[in-house]
């Protein structure tokens, strides 16, 4: 039996985390595997905290990471913007040599108390390898994004149990916040809330095709694309005994399909405690005479129709206006019934 | 040189790996025809079933070819039924599978190998046929076929050199190949066995049963209307799950019909593919006709090749065993 299957099948929920640590020392475990249950958890910012802004993917200009800068100053916080705002190499911040020193001075200066990332797009994988993390895991920082930043959240969970923040990013940040709508701007001050240390609390609204029931474990998730491109390597999730959420753009139906199959065969939805599916949004339509004929609801429905966890659809986390601010790597409770799902933070 | 060494080890470690190679075809054998993932109008099969008649071949048409829900060429069960049916029947000593499309990796793990385990036949073709390939390679070292299919028969294209390679494949010829080469290849001769196919598919399949083993193979893949960035993204997770660390050599297809994004990725398919690989010192030839277009030869998965890169010609020839 998998050793890692065999912890998480000995330990029921809601055991508290020192005596399981015990368990596991007992069991032999390396450190690498003790991330389901013991989650390492940043230090919360406190008003004067400094802000890196980077970007390990796409290119952004120094303009458009203005709106956040100024809403970071309004929330206390000083910003230092790296060298890759404002770089380019064609659809690169800068490239893979800039982008993980930037990043790797950010994870490094005890000056810099989180780190966000100004956008996504693509490259966080081409430089994931190159980081290291050793000063980083010792004095660990929330890193706050999505999308591509996906790789990080994924990363730190799978090799380090270190929690991170899956939120909006600087591109996200409006530049006149009398025309964003209400739940981007609640989506935004999200942000600060998971930074300040609020315990969090999220509700989606009911879904007929919701499966109700209630779960508790350790979210962990993100883009389904990079989840996918992260399978069989060193930065794969292990989902085994948590709440995953998934949220996609931009994709075929068919693609979407094949991602979701992709999970369950490679073992990832067996053994959930809670499924959240997020926006899916922007769908590419299908070529014509290839319609994939069924929505996501009917794609997840069918995949996991074996397993007993509670599934909520339409959760406001994706690459759309309400996509609030997730702790990754931290505990949090599940409850799907009739009237929604409230997702909430456990301490 | 290093990876001959590998080779040579991994034979001393195991001897007595042993390679299942279904029968290969006679005159009067029967070839099943099925749809395992999209749709497929008979009309658009008629060709193929005609030449393969012509070639002496007797058909069997399974019921998903023609059929059609929604997108696929039938429900889940359906065509999992129908490909089981095609497997578990002796008579039929081949199954071509008339397309590709999106659907295997639904019903493979439904699929009752049992029967075929004992009694292998030839599995033909490509695309999402890669996840058939990859998992029968994987987990039972039998040998398949990616090879053109029923598409690749009509207009006349019947006669040219790819698809008349599926033929000699089927009657057990040894394949020889060879094409010009390319200014990244990196040159050298190796032998070993040949694994791969669709890129997209090699990557969805990694972590799961049905991931491709690459260590001491010549691995080959190929794709067709991606996104450069993507391309570059699934050459990175192949490598991140070091499926290209112990390559005897790499074989890349033709990567057609690229897309890319409004901000340009800024380097072409092969450039992306020669910056993942400049490391490694194995043979690697590029534009090797396997692909989503015409150029497309059958390439036995499983069997053992000479891959040769020189300066002007690459040549694949197929070996003993």
């Amino acid at each position: 039996m998998n050793r890692k299957h065999f912890i998480s099948s000995i330990v029921p929920l809601g055991v508290s985390i020192s005596p399981v640590s015990q368990l596991i020392k007992k069991a032999g475990l390396k450190t690498g595997e003790l991330e389901i249950l013991s989650p390492k958890i940043p230090k919360y910012l406190q008003p004067g905290a400094t802000i890196g802004i980077t970007c390990p993917s796409g290119y952004i200009s120094v303009e458009d990471i203005q709106p956040a800068i100024l809403k970071l100053q309004s929330w206390g916080f000083a910003s230092t913007v790296g060298k890759t705002i404002g770089a380019r190499d064609f659809s690169f911040a800068g490239d893979d040599e800039l982008r993980t020193l930037d990043l790797q001075q950010m994870l490094d200066d005890d000056g810099i108390d989180a780190i966000l990332f100004a956008r996504g797009g693509y490259g966080a994988v081409r430089i994931i390898d190159r980081l290291d993390f050793t000063k980083f895991i010792k004095n660990p920082k929330w890193l706050v994004g999505f999308s591509d930043a996906t790789v990080f959240h994924a990363h730190l969970n799978r090799n380090f149990g270190i929690a991170s923040i899956h939120s909006k990013m600087c591109n996200s940040f409006p530049e006149d916040w009398t025309k964003a709508e209400p739940s981007q701007i609640d989506s935004i001050d999200s942000i600060r809330k998971c930074l300040v240390g609020d315990q969090m609390e999220y509700t989606a609204i009911p879904n007929e095709n919701n499966r109700t029931g209630k779960a508790e474990g350790i979210l962990i998730g993100g883009n389904l694309s990079i989840l996918q491109n992260l399978a069989g390597t060193q930065s794969d999730i292990n989902t085994a005994g948590k709440i995953l959420f998934v949220e996609e753009v931009e994709e075929y139906l068919y693609n979407v399909d094949r991602m979701l199959w992709n999970l369950n065969r490679s073992g990832k939805l067996e053994k959930l405690q809670g499924l959240i599916l997020g926006g899916f949004t922007k769908l590419k339509p299908d070529d014509p005479g290839e319609e994939f004929g069924r929505t996501i609801y009917e794609m997840v429905t069918r995949i996991v129709k074996d397993c007993a966890y509670p599934v909520c659809f339409d959760f406001p986390v994706g690459h759309q206006k309400n996509n609030y601010a997730l702790k990754c790597g931290m505990k949090h409770k599940l409850s799907v019934n009739l009237n929604g799902c409230i997702l909430k933070e456990t301490r | 040189m290093h990876f001959k060494r590998n080779t040579v080890r991994e034979q001393i470690k195991n001897p007595n790996i042993m390679i299942i190679i279904p029968p290969y075809l006679k005159a009067g054998d029967t070839i099943g025809i099925v749809c395992p993932a999209g749709v497929m109008p008979y009309e658009k099969a008629h060709t193929a079933i005609t030449v393969l008649q012509e070639w002496g071949f007797m058909t069997k048409t399974g019921s998903t070819l023609n059929g059609q829900y929604h997108y696929f060429s039938g429900t889940d069960e359906e065509r999992l039924n129908d490909f089981q049916k095609m497997m578990d029947d002796d008579s039929v000593k081949a199954i071509l599978c008339a397309r590709g499309g999106y659907g295997v990796g639904r019903i493979i793990d439904q699929i009752n190998f049992k029967n075929f385990k004992t009694n292998p036949k030839w599995i033909v073709g490509f695309s999402d046929i890669t996840i058939l390939h990859s998992h029968i390679f994987s987990k039972y070292r039998i040998a398949s076929m990616h090879a053109p299919m029923a598409a690749a028969f009509n207009n006349g294209e019947y006669k040219n050199n790819y698809v008349q390679s599926l033929h000699k494949s089927l009657l057990g010829e040894k394949m020889n190949y060879s094409c010009k080469s390319h200014v990244f290849n990196h040159s050298g001769s190796v032998t070993g066995r040949l694994v791969g196919g669709n890129l997209s598919l090699l990557a969805h399949l990694q972590g799961t049963v049905s991931e491709i083993k690459t260590k001491n193979k010549i691995l080959f893949i190929e794709d067709v209307g991606e996104y450069i960035y993507n391309i570059d993204r699934m050459m990175r997770q192949l490598k991140r799950g070091g499926k290209l660390d112990n390559l005897a050599g790499l074989i890349i297809g033709g990567f057609t019909q690229m897309r890319d994004t409004d901000i340009p990725f800024g380097q072409t398919v092969e450039e992306v593919i020669r910056d993942v690989i400049h490391e490694y010192d194995y043979p690697v030839c590029f534009n090797f006709p396997v692909s989503h277009e015409k150029e497309n030869y059958t390439l036995k998965v499983g069997l053992k090749y000479k891959l040769t890169v020189g300066k002007t010609r690459v040549e694949l020839l197929e070996k003993e065993g």
